[in-house]
């Protein structure tokens, strides 16, 4: 499988203050890929770069094959982009805006295709009322909408669901799934750890650096285990790599007691291990 | 081109949906100048009086001449509201990310550039009418309707020199608060220097020079003429194709100065 997006060497810099430093990234086609960071970690100005809104210092990226800056009007056909903010004209209606942004692609059926799209993020019922009526996740939804209107191959995503309530975070997440099975690469990028493991790939970015590019499972793994072991009533805990292997190895240490009752697994969570991940490299 | 028409759409949808601002920015001028008149209505005697040397109308008509001295002063309204709004305008599409949503989507800086000027065409044509209008009715102004119809014309591409000067403005603006500056360097000269005040040509010669760079310069020189008792077209031909240059030329930098990344 090819990649969607590829970056070599990427760095940015604002006069003194290096945003971006020798980023490499890969995101394979029609994955989930995940961009985490705590805040400044240079989220938005990456994405930007991706989508040719930004002129960086030195590096190379290439999108569908594609430079972001030299091809931009090919490219834009293409992609999607859903910035930080809502961006959005309030004093318009939500199909309005959806349609606005679709005219620009010379989308035939239009009206069909933002009611269809609109149906899509939930919004059917609420399409003629004025976006700045909104609450902040229904705008985010519209954002999404207006990001999708022109089926674009790949869509970079800056934190679609910050201050989202956790149902509709979940829904929104459910979307992407969909999005993603119909072929669509999504590159998306999150403060919220947790989000790590709905995707299929993650990069962890702090203060312009990655510092890890691995599968959500990968990182689960690098973390640790609590056993506790329960033999006829007496709790032994034990902490062990979280690897089957180190599990196993542990667990041997105990043969095959009959009188152990039950053993119990405590995973670390994804958000514990990427915070330790992102703490400890200071 | 195509793209110009609907970014252009959208202005216009946007106007129309906001009544009070587009109220305001119809009727503020006509207050302006109905002020304009109260406040002429007291002076106008005083011109009798000789030797006033601080009128700049000139005193051997003191009726008549009110036309020299009104239409400059309308113009100057029209530009002020038409440049304030556009660029305030813009400069919002820019700090709420949509201006850069709209580049993404594939709309170029032209387009969005004709779209605005296209969306404020029918705001400028409004109040140009509006503006001829009163001032015709307050000050009863006896013109030929030829007379009407350039005045008309003038006004109206001033109107849309100024929405393309608020334009080009608005990209050297990160927020709204950016264009303030700009209203004392580009508004306040042309007040002094164009005509609005006192008859250009009798500055020192840089301030003459000086005042040539102001759009609103040559937006006088017509009116000027065209209250004079007798004038011919070719009169202002020129001034007139300055106008258009103007515009074409403040499309041109605009376009290279709006800025698509940071
Ligand atoms: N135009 C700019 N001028 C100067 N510095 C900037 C500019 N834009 C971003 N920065 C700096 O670049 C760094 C990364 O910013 P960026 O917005 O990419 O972070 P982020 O990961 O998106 O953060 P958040 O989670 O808060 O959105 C920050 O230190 C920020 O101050
Ligand atoms: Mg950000």
């Amino acid at each position: 499988m090819s990649n969607s997006v590829e970056i070599n060497g990427l760095n940015k810099s604002y006069g003194k203050l290096s945003v971006l430093k020798d980023v490499n990234l890969n995101v394979p086609e029609g994955a989930i890929y995940g961009l985490i960071g705590p805040n400044g970690a240079g989220k938005t100005t990456l994405i930007k770069a991706l989508v040719g809104a930004l002129k960086y210092d030195s590096g190379k990226i290439s999108v569908l094959n594609l430079d972001p800056i030299k091809n931009k009007w090919d490219l834009r056909r293409q992609i999607g982009y859903m910035p930080q903010t809502p961006s959005l004209y309030g004093d318009l209606t939500a199909f309005q805006n959806i349609s606005f942004f679709g005219k620009a692609h010379g989308i035939k059926n239009l009206e069909e295709e933002t009611n269809k799209i609109l149906a899509f993020t939930e919004l059917s019922d609420r399409k003629n009322d004025l976006v700045r009526n909104f609450s902040g996740g229904m705008q985010k939804r519209v954002s999404l909408a207006c990001t999708l209107i022109h089926k674009p191959k790949i869509i970079f995503l800056d934190e679609p669901t910050a201050a989202v309530d956790p149902q509709l975070k979940q829904r929104t997440w459910a979307l992407f799934k969909k999005l993603s099975e119909s072929g669509v690469t999504i590159f998306v990028s999150t403060h919220l750890m947790d989000e790590a493991m709905l995707c299929d790939k993650v990069t962890i970015l702090r203060q312009g650096e990655v510092l890890l590019v691995d599968t959500p499972h990968n990182i689960l793994v690098k973390g640790k285990t609590k056993i506790t072991v329960n033999r006829n009533g007496t709790k032994t805990e034990l902490i062990s790599g979280s690897s089957a292997s180190a599990l196993a190895s542990e667990l041997k240490k105990f043969g095959l007691d009959k009188e152990i009752q039950d053993i119990t697994f405590t995973q670390d969570n994804i958000e514990n291990i990427i915070l330790d991940i992102v703490d400890k490299k200071k | 081109m195509k793209n110009a028409f609907i970014i252009g759409k959208r202005v216009i949808i946007q106007l129309k949906g906001d009544k009070r601002f587009l109220a305001l920015s119809l009727i503020a001028p006509l207050i302006i100048i109905y002020l304009l008149k109260i406040v002429f209505d007291i002076i106008t005697p005083e011109l009798d009086m000789p030797m006033n040397e601080f009128m700049p109308v000139p005193i051997e008509m003191p009726t008549l001449a009110t036309p020299k001295f009104i239409l400059p002063v309308s113009a100057f309204i029209v530009h002020f509201l038409s440049f304030v709004l556009c660029a305030i305008l813009l400069v919002q599409e820019r700090t709420r990310g949509t201006l850069e949503r709209m580049l993404i989507n594939g709309y170029k800086k032209t387009s969005i550039i004709m779209g605005y000027t296209i969306g404020y065409f029918g705001l400028a044509t409004l109040q140009a009418i509006l503006v001829i209008t009163e001032e015709i009715y307050l000050f009863k102004f006896d013109f030929a309707t030829s007379t009407i119809v350039i005045l008309f014309f003038v006004i109206w591409l001033l109107a849309i020199v100024s929405v393309m000067l608020g334009i080009f403005i608005s990209t050297f603006a990160r927020h709204e608060g950016h264009v303030f500056p700009f209203i004392p360097l580009i508004i306040l000269p042309s007040v002094f220097l164009t005509g609005v005040l006192a008859d250009p040509e009798k500055l020192p010669t840089w301030a003459n020079w000086l005042g040539h760079l102001f759009p609103l310069r040559y937006a006088n020189n017509i009116l000027t003429t065209l209250t004079k008792p007798e004038f011919h077209y070719s009169e202002f031909t020129g001034d007139f194709l300055i106008l258009i240059g103007y515009a074409l030329g403040l499309l041109l930098l605009a376009s290279r100065t709006l800025k698509e990344s940071d």
